[in-house]
Formats: structure tokens, sequence, C-alpha cells
């Protein structure tokens, strides 16, 4: 079920919000079977795949911590393995499920095509809504837990709840247990909590449905004239075209997990800080879909031996951070390219003009709002061949005389410029700052249900694409 | 007590206006929208309202939507007639057949004996014109498919490019050609490099929306035009048409007909001699292809063969570019598109060679106007009555 679509709003959300706030005693309950109806409607044979990986994770959970009788001697020692075992065994198990139904194919495809014949088969296996998001946040839970850094650990239904509930469930944030341990145990749902809730989930709806959706239809267009004969120009107002759409897209709907965590007494993460306004790409990153950054520095980099192993081991982990971000993302070579442009960039700038590029004023915004929007590009075309054409288009190359020129961008800025105007708005942090100043006065609820409804209405049209960050 | 109760019910009121606005608000959306709230809204209550207009009118002289819905039986037992025949000539049998797509045998809202009657006499008298005519534009039969849905039926059948002594033109041939269409005509607009023609195009154009005040982009100047206003005041040589897409989801497909062939008697109306191309709409790939939705091969084809018995090989001409771009089962071929629906721009010349090569001579058509405006006022209505029925309706 989407966020953004008539069955959520008018019927999911307000009948399952008034029977969570009837049973204010079984709340946990509540949102988990409110949870698993959500995904199922969507998933109804991956929801027991959900389930299942649930309880094997649990029992790993326990099993880390599971005390048998025996004497005192070893009895540390053999603690300490078995926690170990469990860890290894439970990472194994999730990654490989991730792997069979994620890269299963792309894996196979890629040894096929260098062996030459068809010796690994194909599964064609449909991605699980929401995988690689649910994997990472028990992933993290089982890490911690081994780590010893919750202080109480979930119960099945907590356990269950936590990595189940709705708002974050199949696009993010990734949640880590501690964030929201207290509020396992018990919450309260305040009228403010409602509204305020309710209002950002309306902001979010907004971004997604009003600017990203619309100005994906730029995107769409210049994608559908074909990368190879397009004018720099259009190349370019392509890329930034994308890097609004993925952005306003995934944004919105964290905006919205976020509100709809804090209708539910919870109180969500956020994921973005107006990356768009960073001076270098490590800020970039520092301030881009912030959860699975954090994750990744937590349970890879970190563990690894992040940057106090000396130069060379620094860069190597670097890389596998990267590659493996970029594979997170998508099981096509692109990604991995992606990852691996990120990697080369980072590096190059941990090493020599990062900490200047941070400091300076202009410089810094120019450098990223010209790089980011190619490694944007980078990400959304999976075709390898188009991807060189595209690329080759924004630097002025182009095969044959052009065929989406000046005339088309012109058209085009004409179409798109109040839109373009808004997104650039919207990508610095002032509309988010007068949000916060005037969120109780009459007029922002007056926008925000202009929003809201404005949003419900392209919905109901149907100019409506489900969120990008589903894929993945 | 009470007083307090009182207070903190204010207080809450106080608290959450937000909340209280959408909820009141979605009370209204939901007294005002059914329960779908989906984007047939609106199409919906448009053809609500058509189908309450003719209705109204045909309670007049001739009852419209009675007539329409004979026509539309008779073709559902011509169409089971020719399952029990085999061997009966495909494409002689079909000429008989005026209106498309047989909609939904739930649909038909009187089926009376009365009716049957009626429909019987008019079947054998349909049957017999088909006889002493033979049409330009043939179709290729196989076996329909059962479909579930209002707006389409499989047709059963494919249309092919009206079959006729096509000369090869070059550029100057589309100085006086317009072109009306949607966002693919608009795609032969940006890079098929007509320069010479006159394109009337929008994302999301339809047969209906054609000639509203609203107006249709004219893509030489980027302003929104009226067409009427144009096609009264200036002269084409030839018009080409390609509208079919967005209306997929939009009515059924015997009103979709009876639109274009109200579009086309208009454009002959104020276009004396002028050849008209009905261009088939180009399939969409296997990805797009969704039966569950309106969106699928099936319907479109169902819509290009209801605008194709609009040609009459004389005047009106039906242009099939599918076999260029599609795969052996009719899909648009997935490396010449991005969205499944339109082509990349570098595809484009190949669709513009097709254009070169379907040229008609303009002495010929002055002289077959002639003769063809003795015969009939409307050549694509000749061969049955009931379309021409229902124009003398519409008029």
């Amino acid at each position: 079920m989407l966020f953004s679509s008539v069955g959520f709003l008018f019927r999911f959300l307000p009948i399952f919000i008034i029977i969570y706030l009837t049973f204010p005693k079984y709340r946990n309950i509540v949102l988990l079977i409110g949870s698993l109806i959500f995904y199922g409607v969507g998933e109804p044979y991956f929801v027991l795949l959900l389930l299942l990986s649930v309880a094997m994770n649990y029992g790993f959970s326990r099993y880390m911590f599971w005390e048998p009788r025996s004497p005192q001697s070893n009895r540390k020692r053999k603690a300490a393995r078995r926690r170990k075992r469990a860890l290894v065994l439970a990472v194994t198990l999730d990654l490989f499920i991730l792997f069979v139904f994620k890269y299963w194919d792309f894996a196979a495809g890629s040894v096929n095509a260098l062996a030459g014949n068809r010796f690994l088969p194909l599964l064609s296996l449909a991605l699980p809504l929401g995988i690689s998001f649910y994997t990472f946040q028990m992933l993290s839970y089982l890490i911690d837990c081994y780590q010893g850094t919750i202080e109480k650990r979930a119960d099945l239904v907590s356990f269950a709840t936590y990595v189940c509930m709705f708002p974050q469930l199949i696009a993010g944030p990734i949640v880590r247990y501690g964030e929201v341990a207290d509020r396992m145990e018990s919450r309260r749902v305040r009228i403010r909590d409602l509204e305020n809730g309710l209002k950002l989930f309306a902001l979010g709806l907004g971004l997604k449905v009003l600017l990203a959706n619309q100005i994906g239809t730029l995107w769409n267009l210049i994608m559908t004239a074909g990368a190879g004969r397009l004018h720099p120009l259009v190349a370019w107002l392509g890329a930034f075209a994308y890097s609004f759409q993925i952005y306003f897209d995934f944004w919105g709907y964290s905006v919205m997990a976020m509100g709809l965590g804090k209708m539910l007494g919870f109180s969500i993460p956020r994921n973005f800080d107006h990356p768009y306004t960073s001076r270098s790409l490590s800020e970039f990153w520092r301030r881009w879909h912030m959860t699975l950054g954090s994750w990744f520095k937590e349970y890879v980099y970190i563990p690894l031996g992040g940057s106090r192993k000396g130069n060379g081991r620094t860069v190597c982990n670097l890389f596998v951070v990267w590659a493996l971000t970029g594979l997170w993302h998508g099981a096509a070579w692109n990604f991995v390219l992606w990852g691996i442009v990120f990697f080369l960039l980072l590096s190059l700038e941990k090493r020599t003009y990062g900490k200047s590029l941070e400091r300076s004023l202009v410089t810094g915004h120019i450098y990223t709002v010209l790089l980011i929007p190619v490694t944007w590009v980078i990400f959304a075309i999976p075709d390898m061949g188009q991807l060189a054409a595209y690329l080759g288009n924004m630097a002025g190359y182009h095969r044959g005389e052009i065929l989406v020129g000046v005339p088309q961008f012109v058209r085009y800025l004409k179409e798109y410029g109040l839109l373009l105007i808004a997104c650039v708005t919207f990508a610095t942090p002032l509309p988010t700052k007068l949000y916060w100043k005037w969120k109780d006065r009459w007029f922002t609820v007056l926008i925000l249900l202009g929003i809201f409804w404005w949003s419900v209405r392209e919905i109901v049209l149907g100019s409506n694409n489900p969120f990008l960050y589903f894929r993945f | 007590m009470n007083g307090n109760k009182m207070r903190t019910f204010v207080e809450i009121i106080y608290n959450c206006p937000f909340i209280l606005l959408v909820i009141f608000t979605s009370i209204v959306f939901v007294l005002f929208f059914d329960g779908e709230g989906n984007r047939k809204e609106e199409p919906g209550i448009a053809a609500l309202q058509l189908i309450t207009e003719e209705v109204k009118a045909g309670t007049g002289e001739e009852n419209a939507s009675k007539k329409n819905e004979i026509v539309l039986k008779r073709e559902h037992d011509t169409k089971e007639q020719d399952k029990e025949q085999p061997g009966k000539d495909g494409d002689q049998g079909e000429e008989t057949i005026q209106n498309a797509g047989a909609r939904k045998e739930k649909d038909g809202k009187i089926e009376n004996s009365q009716e049957r009657e009626t429909d019987t006499r008019k079947k054998e008298s349909a049957e017999k014109q088909a006889d002493t005519e033979t049409r330009a534009t043939k179709f290729v039969e196989y076996t329909p498919i059962p479909t579930d849905s209002r707006y389409y039926s499989d047709a059963g059948k494919v249309a092919l490019t009206t079959t006729y002594d096509y000369t090869l033109e070059n550029e100057s041939y589309f100085n006086d050609a317009a072109f009306l269409g949607d966002s693919r005509t608009l795609g032969i607009s940006d890079y098929a490099g007509l320069e010479g023609a006159d394109f009337f195009c929008d994302n999301g154009m339809t047969i209906y929306k054609l000639f509203e005040d609203d107006g249709v982009t004219y893509q030489k100047t980027g302003e929104k035009v009226d067409l009427k206003e144009i096609l009264q005041e200036k002269r084409y040589g030839k018009i080409y048409i390609m509208l079919g897409m967005n209306e997929l989801g939009y009515g059924d497909t015997p009103m979709y007909l009876k639109q274009y062939l109200k579009v086309i008697k208009q454009i002959k109306e104020w276009q004396p001699g002028v050849i008209i191309y009905v261009m088939a709409n180009l399939h969409v790939s296997q990805e797009k292809n969704n039966m569950e939705t309106e969106f699928n091969n099936i319907n479109i084809n169902d819509k290009n063969v209801a605008s194709a018995r609009l040609a009459n090989g004389r005047d009106v001409f039906y242009l099939d570019c599918n076999p260029l771009f599609t795969d052996e089962e009719g899909y648009l071929q997935a490396e010449l598109t991005f969205d499944g629906v339109h082509l990349y721009a570098q595809h484009y010349d190949k669709w513009r060679d097709f254009l070169f090569a379907h040229g008609v001579a303009c002495e010929e058509i002055q002289q077959t106007e002639e003769s063809g405006q003795t015969k009939s006022p409307s050549d694509a209505g000749e061969s049955g009555d009931s379309v021409n029925s229902d124009d003398s309706l519409d008029s």
C-alpha cells in the first residue's frame, strides 16, 4: 500500500488510528497487525517471508543470550562463543535471503556473461517490498544486541512491531532499536502529537506528490526522447530534474514516516538534512539518507577499522563501504558504478581538497550542485550504452545531429520554470525553518490543508507514480 | 465536573485544528465522490451525461441509445455466425459490421424481442450491402480473447493500412498538411523534421477534446488555438489524425468511433476535398501492456480497428505504422522506447519515411471527391445505416 494512495489515506489510516487509540493497552499488537495488513495488501505472499525473517532473527537474538546450566568455570567463554555463533548465523542467513531475492539474477547473469554460456539459471523472483530496509533494521538489532549496546532487549511482539511498523517498513528510515526502545514499552499519544504528526504527513505528501512526481515528468519527457542526441542544456536540465525528483520523493516519504510515527507516539529519526546545500560530497552523505549512512558507518566501516588503521586500510574500507552502498540501492552495474564514483570522489576529497571546500563560501556549493546531478544520472540509467550516451550529451558530445535542442529547452523551461523554482526553494532550509516557526499559526494550517487536498486531487487524477525508493 | 469536561473538550478542539479540518473536508469529499475516488470519476460522469443526453434526444424521433444497442447486438450475432462458419471469407464478412467493440452483455440495458426482430432485419440488409461492396481497408482476423472491461473488448481482428496506389512523396507534400494528435504526434512534430506541416497537439489530447473551446497547442507558436476556427479559415490539403491513447480509459469503443466519425464529418465540411489520414495508435511495449487495467494493446487495437472502419480508400485512409515498430506479438519493441509508450527521438525518421511513402495524388482526390459527395454525406457510414442515424442525431 502506498502512502500516496486513496486507499491508505481514507481507509487504512483513519480506521487504524481509531482502533489504535481505542485500545491503548494493546498498542504494539494493534500496530503489528495493522502493519502486516498494510504490507500484505501489496505483497500477500511476501508477508510470510517477512514473518519468517522476523521469527528467525528473534530466535537468534534469544539464542544469543540463552544460558544453559553449565559449570561456572567455562560459562563465560561458552556464552561468548554462543553469542558469536548466533550473530554469524543470523547475518549469513539474512544476507542469503537478501541475496537470493535481490541479487541472484544479477550475479548469475554477470557470471553467465563472463563465462559466455548459461550455466547458472536465472530465478526471475519478484523483489519483496522493502526487503533491503527491514533486513538492515533487523541486522542492526542483532549487532546491537551482540555488542551489548541495547539496555533492554525486545520481547517477540516488540521486536516484530519494531521491524514491521508500517511508517518505516518499506522505505525507511532505518531505525535502531535503542532509538525506540522506551516507546516500545509504553507510549502516550497526545492530541498535539496527532495534530503535528498529521501536519508533517501532509507536508511530506506534498513534497512527494506536488514536487517529486511533477518534476519527474520532465525527466521522463527527456528520457522519452532518448539519450544520445540531446543538447547539453537539455541533458543538464534532465539531470537536475531527476535530482529533484529523487530527493523530494525520498525526503517526502521520510517526512511522511516521521509524521506517522509521531501520530503513533514514536519519534522516528529524520533522514535528510537539506543535502543539496552541502559544500562537499562528504557533507552531502552526512545529510542524505542519514540513517543508511550511519548504518554503514556503524556496522561496516568502523568494525573494519575505519580510518584508524593507516591510509591504505582506510581507502580499502571506504571502497568496501561504497561498493556495498551502491549494491544496496540495486542489483545492477550502474549502481556499482555509482558507488565506486562516490568512493573515488570521497577518497579524493578526504585526501586533498575536502576541508578547503567545506570552508569555502561559494566554490563548495558550485562543486556539489554540479557533481550531484552527474552521480544521479549514473544512478538513474541502468543501460550502460544509454548512460554513456547521456553523460556524453551532458559533456556536449552527441552522435548525429541534435534532436532535442534549444527550442525544446525553452519550451521545457516555460512549462516547468515555476516548478523548478519551487524545487530549488524547497531544497534550501528556508521552508522547513518557516514551517517550524509558524507551524501552529492558522495560515500554516490552511496552507497545509490546501497542500493535502491538492495532493489528493493529483493522486485521484492519476498522475501519480510510486516511490522510487521502493525498488531498493 | 461538567465545566471541567467542557473545558478539556474545547481545549482538544483548539489543539487540533488541522485534524478537524481534514476530517471535515474528508466527509465533504466522501459525500461528493464515490468511495473509490479514482480517476474514472470524471470520465464516468461525462460519459453518463452523454448517455443521458442521448436518451433525451432519442425520445423524440428515434431512440439513439436503443439503436446503438441494436447495432452492438448485431455485431455480436455476426461474430457468432462467423464462428459457426469458419470457412467464410473474413475480410468480406467483417465489412458488414459498422460498430466496433461489442459491449459486455451485462452492460446492455434492454434486450426485448422487438429489438431482436429489427436486429435480424438490419443484419440481413447489412449483409446484402456487404456483398455488393468491397472496402479498401483489409482486416486480418484472429480469435478474440474474452475481456472484462467496460472500456473495450477484443476486436478479434487487426486493421491493415488501406489498400491504395500510394505515391512516394517528399517534404513538400506536407506543406499543406495538418497533424492533429496527442503526445505521440507531438513526437512527430518535435523529431520527424516535417517543418512545413502544422501540428496541433497536446499531451493528453483526445478525440473528444479536439474541438473544445480550450483549444489545442499550435506547435509553431506554442500557443493554444481554437481548432474550429483554424480549420474553417485555413485550407489544408491533408489532415493526419492520431488519437486514441487517452481515450483508452474513457467511454468505450463505440463512443470513440462515433466521436471520430463526427470529427471527420466536421473536417470534411470545413475542408472540402481534403485527404484525411486516420493513423493507427502505436502499440505499447510488453512491459507497459497491462491486462488488469485498460492500458493494453487489445484496447488500443480495438480503437484502431474502430477508426480503420472510417477509411474508404478515396479521401479517408487508414495508416498502420505499427509494423514498423512492433515485434511479432505486436508489442512495441523495448529498445525503441524509454517509457514503453513513446518512441525515442531518433526513430521518428522511420515514421516520417513511412508517411512519405503514403502520398495520395491530389487530382485523383478532386475527382473522387465529386463522386463521393453525390453518393453519401458520410462515406464512412455508407454501408450501414446505424452510424448515419447517429449522425443525423448529432447534427
